[in-house]
This record gives C-alpha cells, sequence and structure tokens, in this order.
C-alpha cells in the first residue's frame, strides 16, 4: 500500500508537496524521542504535534509519511520545512484513535 | 561521509530527560541524563562554592549502537541530544554546510555532547559517522541522505536557533511555545 493509496481511501488533505511511498506500518507517538526510539522506516507516524521539529525528526526515522490527526492547523513553516525534504505531511479531522482503527481495517 | 561497511541497531534504549541546571553565582552552566520520574524545575541545591538550579528539562532518550555483523556496541552515554540546523547565523559554518545539503535535500543533523564537556571533548568523529551510517542504512526512500556532524563550530552557543529533537514541556499543561527557549 501506498501514500497515495491511503490519501484516497481515507480522504487525508496532503499538507506537503512529496513524491508517494510505500507504506509497511504504523506507529501513534506525540513525542519525538519515542518515535526515533521505536518508528521504522517505511511507518506512517500518527500525532497531533505540529512543531516543526517533527520534519527532521520524520526524516531521520524516513516515515513514508506524517499524519496530523484531530484537525490541528500546522504551521507554514512546518510544511516549508517538510517540502524541502520531501517529507509527506498529511492532515485528518478524524482523531487518533478512528484513523488507527481505518489503517488497521486496510491491513496495516 | 563514511561507507556503510556494517549493520547498526538501536540497543539498550533508556527513556529520560535532559536536565539543564545553572549556577547564577558563576553563570556556569551544564547538563545532563536523568532516569527521574519528573525532574522538578526550579529545585537548587549547593555544591561547593556553586549553586546548581534546574532551569529547564525536557523528555529525550539514550541508547546505545549494536553492529549486528560483530556484536560490538559503541556507547553513545555522551550524547546529550541532536539538533536540527536550522541555518539561523549565515556566518555559521554549520549553516554554510546546511544550505549546501539542503540543495541536495539531504539533512545536517548536529550531535551534542553534554555540557560543560562538550567544549572541551566533543562526540569523536569516529561516532558520528557512525550515528550518519545508522539513520542512512535504515532508509528505504533515496530522497535524501543525513549527515551527522559535530557541534564544535558553532562559536557561540547562546546565538544558535537550531532544533533540539527533545520533547520540551510534554508534562507542562500549557502549549509549548513555538520557538525554543534561551537557555545558554
Amino acid at each position: 500500500m501506498t501514500t497515495q493509496d491511503l490519501c484516497e481511501k481515507l480522504n487525508l488533505k496532503m499538507l506537503s508537496k512529496f513524491s508517494h511511498k510505500e507504506v509497511n506500518g504504523v506507529f501513534v507517538s506525540d513525542m519525538i524521542s519515542d518515535v526515533m526510539a521505536g518508528a521504522k522506516s517505511g511507518n506512517l507516524w500518527l500525532t497531533v504535534q505540529t512543531h516543526k521539529s517533527i520534519i527532521p525528526a520524520a526524516n531521520l526515522v524516513d516515515v513514508a509519511a506524517v499524519i496530523i490527526t484531530s484537525g490541528k492547523d500546522v504551521p507554514e513553516e512546518t510544511i516549508e520545512l517538510a517540502n524541502k525534504f520531501d517529507i509527506a505531511v498529511l492532515s485528518t479531522d478524524f482523531p487518533t484513535f478512528k484513523i488507527v482503527g481505518e489503517l488497521y481495517s486496510l491491513g496495516l | 561521509m563514511s561507507e556503510i561497511k556494517n549493520v547498526w541497531e538501536m540497543t539498550n534504549i533508556q527513556f529520560g530527560f535532559i536536565v539543564y541546571e545553572k549556577c547564577y553565582q558563576t553563570n556556569e552552566m551544564r547538563t545532563y541524563f536523568s532516569l527521574e520520574d519528573n525532574p522538578i524545575l526550579g529545585d537548587r541545591y549547593r555544591e561547593g562554592k556553586r549553586h546548581w538550579t534546574r532551569v529547564e528539562n525536557a523528555q529525550s532518550f539514550r541508547f546505545d549502537l549494536k553492529n549486528i555483523n560483530t556484536g560490538e556496541v559503541v556507547k553513545f552515554d555522551d550524547l546529550m541530544g541532536l539538533m536540527f540546523c536550522s541555518g539561523c547565523l549565515p556566518d555559521c559554518e554549520l549553516a554554510v554546510l546546511q544550505k549546501k545539503y539542503e540543495a541536495e535535500r539531504s539533512m545536517l543533523i548536529v550531535a551534542f555532547g553534554f555540557f560543560p564537556q562538550a567544549l572541551t571533548d566533543p562526540i569523536p568523529k569516529s561516532k558520528l559517522d557512525i550515528l550518519s551510517d545508522y539513520f542512512n542504512q535504515r532508509r528505504n526512500h533515496n530522497r535524501s541522505k543525513i549527515i551527522v556532524a559535530s557541534s564544535t563550530p558553532i562559536e557561540d552557543i547562546s546565538r544558535c536557533r537550531g532544533d533540539f529533537l527533545h520533547d520540551v514541556d510534554m508534562l507542562s499543561q500549557e502549549p509549548p511555545p513555538k520557538e525554543r527557549k534561551q537557555i545558554f
């Protein structure tokens, strides 16, 4: 499954410019240290954190995409940084719990 | 950057806090890793002629890297944290490098040791190369590389506005500040 498939199936908003990638799992956390220690390359990272420091963390781990849940506003500086490094930042109005359920039902 | 010859995995992961302490008598600053559940800000204690006050803490983690080919474990207990260079100071050597790498969609990450030891005894290059190898080897996507550099070229840390990859204010009920607090 790719980020493109997920955007279409879950109606995710694409906030940054990026190339679509293969997705191999899901990691849920609002802590950068947790993500850096536990997430795997190719994972989707679900969070409500929108500070620009999520972008270098996402890049270090090489996540397939960051999904900002609960309709949180994402600062422009976060999007600009994501654009520079081809990091996918997606958003949804749904809370994390609901999106996790949807991803699980899609086989992730 | 060295070629990737070894395969590394994170091991001995411990979650805790980076604690920042200041002595207002001598104006000295020091940092260390703490396994406390909640290091209380404002705590003061005396140590010789210094009166240390905890001025900030940030949730973080420490780890070692294990070479899965040889079983060798390289300790990173001297690593305070990683910082994304935001290119804030045009005259900073790291900002110049960051601009160069950014054009290739590669990212410069600065490795800091604990203060004040890091000022005289920074993380050695051999360990920075291992960190670079670790972050690059786990990448499935060829969109960019990670370059881990020493903090040594930063002449004045108090002017640096890079973003530490720590979790600041996660125990607070207040929303986090937009910019990193002035600590150094």
